[in-house]
């Protein structure tokens, strides 16, 4: 009967039933569509008819989507038990170094929902199973066979029965808000009305007031989105996924539903595209980190506007897990680098998300710090030194910053021997704001000593990047950083580039006037 | 087939209204549980310091979890009488002012609570139950009131992410229930006459139970000491 409607509410009825079952013949529906007589009745009929059989093809469509929860045991006891448990409580033997902490299956409670109720439907799991859990440590699971993803969804079910009894109900989005300047306004208004930023940030940086106190349904902390990186959020970053999450809420954490409580329904829109517009698509990492070339000088201020001007260098930064004190879960994950250099001195701008700004109580909180990692003399044929800080017999040079002792040039020999280096020349300016570090590193392009590296242009300089987020604990070994990566001065810009394309192309139109006129005159 | 219609109407509801009738009757036909509810204990209370919304929540959040008042009477004890089914429907209020639950435990019929936010700042209901579904939802500032609806009887303890401090309990009663007042006293009204189990419960201190003789048209006082853990 429902088909039947939809067949009438919105003919060409095909198209719909087409959609809902991708496994249907769809070429034999469009030769019959192809074929439909023209008057109404007998359209209705074939509408009717073709319902039926489309309704068929649905059913089995679940059939093949409900899995065997027996064949899922088998493959969540190969891939899914060790974080996730034998009992599927979310205690497995990997569990202790992951935050947040792998799901406990058995309350059924599931962040990541497309429905109206706490049920998640079966393409939400099977979708995260696939897909993974940006910004945890759950990956895709794509490379497993469809049919095992499914299975695996039957399997998971039966550790929570109860919650599943409800059958997932779909839930209905306001009619959708495409952005612009005005549902951008909107959306800050909105943002601001209903104090996304108490946990959110100002900016959406993840450093609200109320961070601190945020725990999930198991009483563990967890931190809330940092809406200027949309590629880490857990459930997609899709205009849709966002306004879900929105709307819904995210179960078992503190984000509460929103959908009743904005002023007006297409409020949850304009909202998510004022949250697509507090950060880029993706991080765009670099694989090389250029220094620009200018002939000015180089403003020291952070907030300066030639800094906003220039492109930055993304670089992902991982947790130190090599020695002890491990870090599985840091907090600095990006550092978006900027550089420039003149005839005097090269400069770094730095840039990242810190939730707090911390300068340590010394004993559960550290000061923040970052370093740029150099070798301490760069020639092309030297082996580099152990990326992690370096090691006892060779040492490396660091451009460090630490809240409350500002900017020094260092020699380390690993994380735990950092000495400072005698008559050093750097100098920097630090900003905090709204959970963001910016940093402008300076120092003089040419140094002395065996200790310091001189920066040359067109020369592939070894990098690598160290932070610290005092606030969480971080210090010593326990940090983010980055092995090596390479950076490169720009050659320096000269007039050549302004004169040689324009001779080329006048002495080209001379060439082919030439030409020319020696074949007319051939003629 | 119209004549026999109607009549059938009629008669329904006539029958509707003496059934009405008879049932409030008979409730009205209990008599009265007083329940003391004492604690030999010290109260206790944790303090915790604010560090936003000041001017709403103040600089200071009191936890109370023990509140002890005169003649050492237990505060916030939910006394209910769960066989005393057919109570009458009360419909539960909690405010969110000050950042505070008011009242901290509130007890109802199962049914509708009004959830209201007198604070002008955003809060968020967070319910932590089983039996009836748990709910997360923002309470902006524009939002003065929500109803929501709990069907089943149980205790869910409510909270806010944005203000953690806020505590606030819900006593979902079958029965007649009522919730001790500042020197551990509460009255359950039209508790049906003869034995009838009722019950105490604390947030911290747990649950207890006594029988009681109820007499129509008369106070029944009882007694609970509750112990500390």
């Amino acid at each position: 009967m429902a088909h039947l409607l939809r067949c009438l509410l919105a003919p060409p009825c095909g198209v719909r039933g087409v959609r809902l079952s991708r496994r249907s013949s769809a070429p034999r529906i469009w030769t019959i569509l192809g074929a439909l007589p023209r008057p109404l009745p007998g359209l209705l009929i074939v509408c009717a008819s073709l319902a039926a059989s489309l309704s068929l093809a649905a059913d089995l469509g679940t059939a093949w989507a409900q899995g065997d929860a027996n064949a899922g045991k088998a493959v969540y006891e190969q891939k899914c038990l060790l974080c996730h448990g034998v009992k599927g409580d979310g205690n497995g033997a990997g569990a202790e170094h992951l935050a947040p902490r792998p799901r406990d299956f058995t309350k059924g409670l599931y962040k990541i929902r497309s429905s109206a109720n706490k049920t998640p439907s079966d393409q939400d799991l099977f979708r995260i199973i696939t897909e993974g859990m940006p910004g945890t440590s759950m990956p895709g699971w794509a490379v497993l066979p469809e049919k095992d993803r499914w299975n695996l969804v039957a399997y998971l079910k039966t550790f929570a029965p109860d919650a599943f009894k409800e059958p997932a109900k779909k839930l209905e989005l306001p009619k959708e808000v495409s952005s612009s300047a005005e549902s951008l306004k909107r959306g800050k208004e909105m943002f601001e009305a209903i104090e996304c930023h108490k946990c959110h940030g100002n900016e959406g940086r993840a450093d609200g007031p109320s961070r601190s106190e945020l725990k999930d349904e198991w009483g563990h902390p967890i931190p809330p989105a940092n809406l200027a990186k949309r590629w880490t959020f857990r459930g997609g970053a899709s205009r849709t996924e966002i306004a879900t999450r929105i709307a819904n809420g995210v179960l078992g954490t503190p984000m509460p539903a929103f959908l009743d409580s904005v002023e007006k329904p297409e409020d949850i829109w304009h909202l998510t595209n004022y949250i697509l517009s507090l950060g880029p698509a993706s991080p765009d990492y670099a694989t090389l980190l250029t220094v620009t070339s200018v002939t000015d000088a180089i403003p020291d201020d952070p907030n300066a506007e030639f800094w906003k001007k220039m492109a930055p260098n993304n670089v992902p930064l991982m947790g130190q897990v090599i020695i002890d004190p491990r870090n599985f879960n840091p907090v600095v994950d990006l550092v978006s680098m900027r550089a420039a250099y003149n005839d005097n001195e090269v400069a770094f701008h730095l840039t990242w998300d810190d939730p707090t700004e911390s300068k340590g109580d010394g004993k559960q909180t550290f000061p923040d710090a970052i370093s740029v990692q150099f070798p301490p003399q760069i020639t092309a044929a030297t082996e580099r030194p152990y990326f992690l800080m370096g090691d006892a017999n060779e040492a490396v040079y660091l451009l460090r910053w630490e809240q409350g002792k500002g900017v020094a040039e260092v020699t380390a020999n690993g994380p735990a021997k950092l000495a400072p280096i005698q008559g050093g020349e750097a100098t920097g300016k630090v900003v905090y704001d709204n959970g963001q570090y910016r940093l402008v590193i300076k120092r003089p392009l040419v140094a002395k000593g065996d200790t310091r590296p001189t920066f040359q242009p067109a020369v592939f300089t070894p990098v690598a990047i160290q932070a610290w987020d005092g606030g969480a604990g971080e210090t010593g070994p326990k940090m983010s950083l980055t092995s090596w990566y390479y950076l490169r001065l720009e050659e320096p810009q000269s007039n050549r580039r302004f004169i040689i394309p324009p001779v080329v192309a006048i002495l080209t139109l001379a060439a082919m006037i030439l030409v020319v006129r020696t074949a007319n005159r051939a003629r | 087939m119209r004549r026999t219609l109607t009549a059938g109407t009629a008669i329904a509801l006539v029958g509707g209204a003496a059934l009405w009738f008879v049932s409030t009757a008979g409730a009205q036909g209990g008599g009265t549980v007083e329940v003391e509810v004492k604690y030999n204990g010290a109260p206790v209370v944790e303090k915790l310091k604010v560090n936003k919304d000041t001017e709403k929540c103040g600089t200071e959040a009191m936890i109370e979890k023990v509140v002890v008042g005169g003649n050492k009477g237990l505060a916030y004890a939910v006394a209910s009488a769960p066989g005393a089914k057919g109570a009458t429907k009360t419909k539960a209020v909690i405010d969110q002012k000050g950042c505070r639950f008011i009242p901290h435990v509130v007890a109802m019929t199962p049914g509708e609570i009004e959830i209201k936010n007198s604070d002008d700042i955003l809060h968020n209901i967070h319910t932590y139950s089983t039996a009836n579904p748990s709910i997360n939802k923002a309470q902006p500032k524009f939002k003065k009131t929500m109803t929501e609806k709990f069907e089943k009887p149980e205790v869910i303890k409510v909270t806010c992410d944005v203000h953690s401090w806020m505590l606030g309990w819900v006593a979902v009663t079958p029965g007649v229930a009522a919730v001790t007042d500042k020197d551990g006293v509460a009255k359950l009204e039209n508790v049906p006459a003869g034995k009838q189990k009722i019950e105490v419960w604390h947030e911290t201190l747990g649950k207890q139970e006594k029988e009681v003789d109820v007499k129509a048209g008369a106070t029944t006082k009882v007694s609970f000491e509750m112990k500390g853990k």
